[in-house]
């Protein structure tokens, strides 16, 4: 305890000191991208003061000691969120010491806190926000059961990264579920109700389980604590499920058991999309995928997005690919290619900012206005295409390095390769 | 005739190693009884008729370089005819106005599993690597296609009319590749480009060592390289045998005894000829300067190193040696050997003067790989480069070709060339952009706007439900 507050102090202390030595930034002429509906050819400026946006519209004064940049019609929009990733847990994919993301142990399945195991000092971190993502989801992956563990949300700066500790308990079903429970989707079903089903009944007997006097569970008492939240409706189920079948069953079941849900996968979302909009319920895509990677994903499109937002369902984006941590920023090349299919724009941007700071809990983060903390980037054009780049990236205020291990090694053979 | 003495030059090795084409002694008869099955596995690929095409007023990008505003492309009997101002309208042509809409080149991507690695990814499908031994050369990926794989008509989708097909990179070598036209067809042969010489995919660093390294090797990269330099010895043994063989033949010696025929020596010995191009999986860079040392020793050519991630660390190595190198634009991080990745990788080959590509491996980029080079030159240009969307094109088309020892057919949008095309609605490297019409000699084999006509494969009919395609 006295650790922690020590630590709780230090890391007060520590922000203090960077709050005060920031410097103020206005940002003139800027173009605001921020999910907002908004008018592409009004520009405005963004004045910056420590860590929040504390003033925007037009002709703003220069502050004293500040710093001026002219975007001259540049976009600005919230650094972007990646709904999931494993940046800080998993820094070389093929080197088992590297990678965090899951255990063999089973033991410890629910009860896998990957906060736990984040590392800001990760490379992928820097060069993911070095190009613009400063959010993220971290999700654990499959390791001896159905649960994965519960997911952080993290924003990628030095210090203060864990923003949500517990942002989300993850499981799957489907194709993924059946393997781990042992060859049948439905049994990943039976697990999942047996666990909830446990862990309710040692919610309410903790001291006889404490005693020996209760019935054996299907899992560890971390792992039942860990199901507690769920139970208690203070922690979304967070369910990897593809399938239309598989949705829609686990919709019911949700609702049985009155559990809040957030969907991850869906690719065959849009053919429940009424359903998955009826229940309110959040989910979690690649709005690239396109092809019929398993029997479960038979139905995958590339308007899967534009359906769903249609329906009215609440969308946040991953991607790009399998690549979605190590090259985690270009989840805006999905959302831009989800607006190639039909997507509108506006609804693309929420999806990779505003959008996961409502679901998760971030008041000051996801849109551009005054009192949001200053966690955003100025893009050398349209956030959405390819071909844009950062110019400037901000967290909480705090102005981060566009370099990276990556332009490191590029200008060391940039240099020898113009000089021979 | 010349058309099928190229094909007897590519595939003659195959069945006897005898080279009908280059040994003009041979008389007809002897000819004929020991080519008979001297081309397995041939093309049956016909040229579609198709009108006479002409786009009017699009943006060109060439392929070899330049961009041509504002201009006319003109393609008669699967040929370019002409690209120019008001260009005359060929007889019963079809005629299109191009204002806004950008051409360019067919989409050539060099590194593609489609067929061999198809959707849906069950185990029943994985036909990409023959894990059984490191060296299986023997193997052709075009007995593991399955037209069927519905990733094909996506690829086409975005452009892509041309695909190299190869084996994966579990096995130091790992088997032929093959160059198919990304046309519909109940066979591979139906789908084989026309006299395109074979490739050999052969395979560096990390994955042949972890694959092997318990199962008798290797398990290191000088296992690795003790293997490969293993396999050439012997290939260099068995070009002997076969050389001294056909000479005899050659001077009328009627007692000469052929030598055995290996099939995973045979594919070696193609590539000692020069007939088959060596495609490289290699990361790192000091692994292709071993790779070329290796070339030497054995005398053969290296053509393009995959997947190469630290190219831009050797790119004069590789520009004097006329090794392509093809890259992803940004991929990096899931091994240690791609940890090395920068996004500038093809602008800084560029740069040495060098031949870059950009490959997708992959069955989603292989639907937009304009985007990916977009980015490769957007970061570029960012670090002060000043490149343009006709020199980055190349990555794709001119470059490509070249790789796949096509030049003289795909690649550009140059008269006599075949007519691959690709109508887009704007910009190819844009995000929001989109092929509306792909031509492969000359026949609209996509065309957005008549959605009903595209092909589909038989995987997708009645798959969601009885009555409906898979989207």
């Amino acid at each position: 305890m006295t650790n922690l507050l020590k630590t709780t102090l230090f890391v007060a202390l520590l922000s203090l000191v960077s709050m005060a030595n920031a410097a103020d930034i206005l940002i003139k002429n800027a173009r605001i991208v921020d999910g907002q509906l908004r008018d592409a050819n009004q520009l405005s400026d963004i004045l910056i003061k420590g860590s929040m946006v504390v003033g925007l519209g037009t002709g703003l004064s220069t502050p004293a000691n500040g710093r001026v940049i002219d975007a001259q019609g540049r976009p600005v929009s919230a650094g972007l969120f990646n709904a999931d990733t494993q940046l800080g847990v998993r820094e070389v994919g093929s080197v088992a010491d590297t990678v965090d993301s899951s255990t063999s142990n089973e033991h410890i399945t629910a009860s896998l806190q990957i906060s736990d195991a984040y590392n800001p000092s990760s490379v992928a971190v820097a060069y993911n926000r070095s190009l613009g993502l400063t959010h993220s989801l971290i999700q654990p992956s499959n390791g001896a059961g159905i649960f994965a563990g519960k997911a952080s949300v993290v924003r990628l700066s030095d210090t203060g990264a864990i923003l949500v500790d517990t942002a989300a308990m993850v499981v799957s079903l489907g194709e993924a579920g059946s393997d781990l429970a042992g060859g049948s989707r439905a049994a990943a079903m039976a697990m999942l109700r047996e666990a909830l089903e446990d862990a309710r009944d040692y919610s309410k007997n903790r001291e006889s389980f404490a005693r020996g006097s209760r019935r054996d569970y299907s899992l560890s008492r971390h792992d039942l604590e860990a199901l507690v939240p769920v139970i208690m409706r203070q922690l979304p189920l967070l369910v990897r499920v593809e399938r239309a079948s598989d949705i829609e069953r686990v919709l019911d079941f949700a609702e049985q058991q009155k559990i809040t849900l957030i969907l991850s996968g869906v690719g065959e979302g849009w053919r429940v999309a009424d359903k998955i909009a009826k229940a309110k319920v959040p989910v979690i895509f690649d709005p690239i995928n396109n092809l019929p990677a398993s029997y479960e994903t038979l139905g995958m499109r590339a308007d899967n997005a534009k359906i769903l937002h249609e329906a009215g369902v609440k969308i946040m984006f991953t991607g790009m690919g399998w690549q979605n941590t190590h090259n985690a920023y270009l989840v805006r090349q999905s959302a831009g290619n989800a607006v190639a299919n039909g997507l509108p724009y506006h609804v693309a941007m929420q999806a990779i900012t505003s959008n996961p700071a409502q679901i998760f809990g971030l008041p000051g983060y996801g849109e551009i206005k005054v009192g949001a903390e200053a966690s955003l980037v100025l893009w050398s054009g349209d956030p959405l295409e390819v071909m844009s780049n950062p110019d400037l990236v901000l967290i909480d205020g705090k102005e981060y390095s566009l370099e990276s291990r990556a332009t490191r090694l590029r200008d060391r053979y940039y240099s020898r390769l113009t000089s021979d | 005739m010349r058309t099928r003495c190229l094909r007897l030059l590519t595939y003659a090795f195959v069945a006897t190693g005898l080279s009908a084409c280059a040994s003009t002694s041979l008389s007809d008869s002897q000819a004929t009884s020991e080519l008979e099955n001297s081309a397995p596995f041939a093309s049956t690929y016909q040229t579609p008729s198709s009108p006479p095409t002409i786009i009017r007023g699009a943006t060109i990008l060439v392929g070899n370089g330049e961009r041509s505003d504002n201009t006319d492309l003109v393609f008669e009997q699967g040929k370019i005819v002409a690209l120019g101002d008001n260009l005359k309208v060929p007889a019963g042509a079809v005629e299109l106005n191009g204002k806004g809409y950008w051409l360019t080149p067919g989409i050539i991507d060099v590194h593609s599993h489609m067929g061999v690695y198809p959707n849906p990814s069950i185990s029943s499908h994985a036909d990409g690597n023959e894990i059984v031994s490191p060296t299986t050369a023997k193997v052709w990926a075009e007995h593991s296609v399955w037209p069927q794989d519905p990733n094909f008509e996506k690829a086409l989708a975005g452009g892509v009319t041309t695909a190299q097909i190869l084996p994966g990179s579990a096995n130091l070598f790992g088997g032929r590749g093959v160059v198919l036209k990304n046309v519909p067809s109940i066979t591979v042969m139906g789908m084989k480009f026309p006299d395109a010489p074979h490739s050999l995919k052969m395979a560096c660093g990390e994955n042949p060592k972890r694959v092997y390294g318990e199962k008798g090797g290797p398990g290191t990269r000088m296992g690795n390289m003790a293997g490969y330099r293993a396999a050439w010895i012997s290939a260099a043994e068995y070009h002997k045998k076969w050389t001294e063989y056909e000479k005899a033949v050659a001077s009328g010696d009627k007692s000469a005894e052929a030598p055995s025929r290996d099939l995973e020596m045979e594919t070696l010995r193609g590539v000692l000829k020069g007939e088959i191009k060596v495609h490289n999986h290699c990361y790192r860079a000091d692994e292709m300067a071993n790779m070329i040392e290796l070339s030497k020793e054995f005398g053969y050519q290296i053509t393009a190193f995959h997947h190469a991630v630290e190219a831009y660390k050797v790119a004069p190595l590789l520009a004097k040696n006329d090794i392509c190198a093809v890259v992803w634009a940004d991929w990096w991080g899931f091994k240690q050997e791609a940890f090395d990745m920068v996004r500038e990788n093809a602008a800084l080959i560029e740069l040495a003067k060098g031949c870059a590509i950009i490959h997708s491996d992959d069955e989603i980029q292989i639907q937009r790989l304009p985007q990916e080079v977009g980015k490769a030159m957007a970061a570029a240009n960012r670090m002060g480069m000043q490149l343009t969307p006709a020199q980055a094109i190349t990555w794709i088309t001119s470059n490509a070709a070249k790789s796949l020892g096509l030049s003289d057919r795909i690649g550009t949008l140059a008269k006599g060339m075949n007519a691959d095309v690709v109508l887009w609605n704007g910009n190819p490297m844009s995000v929001y952009t989109k092929a509306e019409k792909v031509w492969i000699d000359g026949a609209l084999m996509f065309d957005r706007s008549n959605p009903e006509k595209n092909h589909t494969s038989d995987f997708n009919l009645g798959i969601i439900s009885p009555e409906g395609d898979r989207p």
